[in-house]
Order: C-alpha cells, then structure tokens, then sequence
C-alpha cells in the first residue's frame, strides 16, 4: 500500500529540517504516540496505541532514519510488533524543497499490515494508513507552524 | 485470557458511573461488533457496561412527527415498528435489511452510530434526515456527531441516550450489500426534509459517511431519479479495496442515489 502527499509550511527550510529532526515535535504529531526515546543518532523506540473502531491495538518498535540528507530530507523507517493484533511496517521518503519563506514538503510511504488485524480490517486499512498520514504530516505542520509564531 | 468485568447498567447515569470508574472500559450494547473484536482479541476492555437493559433507552415513539428511537433500540425492533413504518418507512426497510436475523435481533441503533463504521447502514439515515444525537451530557446534530472513519463527536465515557428526527415527506434507503456481509458496498439514503433535499453516502467514501451537495441541489426543486442522472460522481475519496475500487463505487453511489429517490 502506498500513500503521497504534499504539504506547504510556513516557515524556512532550516526550521522544518530542524524539527523533523526534533524527537519532542515528533512525539506530539504521529498520532497515538504514547513513548518515543532515542537510543542512537539515528534510532528510536516508540510505543503507539492504534484504536480504529473496536479496534485497540498497542504496537512497540523502532524507528530509524535512513539516508540523511541536510536540509533536503529522509527516509524514515519503521516497523512494530502489536502482540496477537499482528505486525505493521514502512517507510516514507520525505523531501523539502525551498518556496521563498515557505518549505514544501512531500512524502512517498509504503506500509505493510499483517497478522489478524489485516485479516479483519482489510477493507479499511488502507485508508486508515492514509488517514493517519495524513494527520501525522498536519499536526506536524501546525505544531511547526505555532513554534515559529511563539519564537 | 484476560479479564473483562461485566456490569448490567440499569440506567444511563449509573452506566456513566461505571465507566468514569472503570480502568478501560467501553459501553456494551449488542455486541455486534465489539464481542467478535474482543474474540479476536483485538481489543480488550478491563470494564463492560451493559446498556442493553436500560428502559429510557429502549422503544420507538411518534409524537407531532417527531420519531424518537432509543439507543438500545435493535434494528429488528426498528424494522417492526408500526408507527415507525407509518412515520418514515425508509428507516424501517433499511433496520429490515441490515445483516442477518441474529445481528437485528442483537445490535442497536445506539451501538451502530457509536461505532460509525464507514460501510453502516444507520449513520448515512441519521445525516440525512438532520437527526439529533441526544447523549446523557447533550444534544449533537448528526452533521456534527459523524466525524470521520470510526470517530463520532463522542467523548470516552458519554453514552447516547436517544436519536429523534422529524419525519421527512420522503425518504427511501438504497444499498449495494456485500453478498457475504450485507455491509454496504455504497448505500444511499434521500430524504426530503422540511430543510430540502438531503443525500448521504454510507459505505463509498473513504472517510466515512457524507453528505453529496450536488445530488442534493440537484433533487431540491426536482425531486426525481432523473434528476440524479445530470450528477457527477468522482472516484476521488471513494473507498478501495478488494470488494470494489473506487470508480465502481463511485458508479454505485450514483445508480444506489437513483434507486433510492424512485422508491421514495
């Protein structure tokens, strides 16, 4: 499954670099992040609680940043084990490119589900990927967006 | 195995009692929906409460064209409701249709718009008809209370006491049913309303139920199936999976819209 997208930030390419790399902003904008820690430069550990309905599921895993590019962007690379609701993987490209004042930002994600939770969920879960996405990247936006009118 | 207390509500502000109280707990109705998920473990409440037995919750009454339905209300009780059938018949036919005997002689009205499942029959009438949401805290119109794909205007521990609407000059439910489900692959529920036309979409888009704006302007004025034939319907937001992509489902809307204001 494969989901895009292409978001205008209000603020410059050095900032959104920055924060993209800021484990304190990520935490607040992937949705259901209950713990993310730093274990390397380029490694985490998160817990997300995923509730989809009467869906509850809590997944561990490791997050890693791959091929690092200042201030242009990442691959960011995941993958969590959520007990018997099953297993779910991906990446995402994430690209920025200078607009004046303005950062465009675009990702390219691939995600994988499996286990029950892909058996029962099919029909859904790929907009809900798509969903969730799509809320990490906004809530991104907007906490950036806040901080920079704060500073 | 994990435990799971069972609490027998016996009304609504003591089922809200139980769940301020409880750790993780989650409101039982029918269980249509939530039992099979626990079975698979997919989710795993400390707390049921159990709203099922709940009288001010329970029962259909007509007054002044005003249909109020409680929230432990099955769909068999819905679908065999005389006044109901007199009052608005598009919501009995579609009670009548959902799933199979054992899940309308179990799941409720209540249980339906809580969970908001995308492809559910219930929320796609209720949006239609501007239903009111009422809960044990307040009322919620059914344009604000379905927010998207499984999420409602619902806080954790409210509990939805009842839905009341006024009964439309028209309204008729068409669905697509998955042959093995009987969700809805697309259904469409028209109403015309004392507000105007009103035209919502279950079981197509791919963030749940919504209302179509161009059907609507094209009904209001020209309540006929004709009318619908003169509207453009998108495969953009539309659901895709192995059931129907999205250009079938945007055809389903369409042909489910027509079917749906002919049988008014």
């Amino acid at each position: 499954m494969e989901m895009s997208g292409e978001y205008s930030i209000d603020a410059p390419i050095a900032e959104v670099w920055a924060a993209l790399n800021d484990i304190e902003i990520l935490k607040v904008c992937i949705p259901g992040c209950e713990e993310l820690e730093q274990v390397s430069e380029t490694e985490m550990t998160a817990k997300v609680a995923l509730k989809i309905g009467p869906v509850k599921a809590r997944f561990n895993g490791v997050v890693t940043f791959e091929n690092i590019t200042p201030p242009e962007g990442y691959s960011i690379v995941g993958e969590g084990q959520g007990g018997v609701a099953g297993f779910a993987k991906g990446g995402a490209d994430v690209r920025l490119v200078e607009d004046g004042d303005k950062t465009v930002l675009t990702y390219q994600a691939k995600a994988q589900v499996g286990g029950k939770i892909a058996q029962l969920g099919s029909r859904l879960i790929k907009s809900t990927a798509a969903k969730l996405a799509d809320k990490f990247f906004k809530n991104f936006r907007d906490a950036l967006v806040a901080e920079v009118a704060s500073a | 195995m994990y435990e799971t207390k069972y609490h027998k509500a016996s009304s609504v502000s003591e089922a809200v009692s139980l769940m301020g109280a409880a750790d993780d707990g989650k409101l039982l109705s029918g269980g249509q929906t939530l039992l099979p998920t626990m079975k698979a473990h997919l989710a795993a409440p400390s707390d049921l409460v159990d709203v099922s037995g709940i009288a001010e919750m329970n029962g259909i009454s007509v007054n002044d064209d005003i249909v109020t339905i409680g929230a432990a209300t099955t769909h068999a009780e819905v679908a065999g409701n005389a006044a109901l059938q007199k009052a608005c018949a598009g919501v009995a036919d579609l009670a009548a249709n959902i799933g199979d005997p054992a899940v309308r002689h179990l799941g409720t009205i209540g249980g339906s718009i809580a969970n908001n499942d995308p492809a559910a029959d219930y929320p796609a009438a209720l949006l239609a008809l501007g239903a009111t949401i009422k809960t044990n805290a307040r009322e919620i119109t059914a344009d604000d209370f379905f927010v998207g794909l499984f999420e409602t205007a619902l806080n954790d521990d409210e509990v939805i006491v009842s839905i009341s609407f006024e009964a439309p000059a028209k309204a008729c439910y068409a669905k697509f049913p998955n042959p093995a489900s009987r969700y809805a692959l697309a259904g469409v529920f028209a109403a015309l309303t004392t507000a105007g036309a009103r035209v919502a979409v279950a079981g197509a888009g791919d963030d749940g139920v919504y209302r179509h704006a161009d059907m609507e302007a094209a009904l209001d004025g020209n309540w006929s199936a004709d009318a619908i034939l003169g509207v453009s319907v998108g495969a953009d937001g539309m659901l895709s999976d192995m059931h129907g992509d999205a250009a079938y489902r945007a055809n389903l809307v369409k042909v489910m819209a027509g079917r749906a204001v002919a049988g008014c």
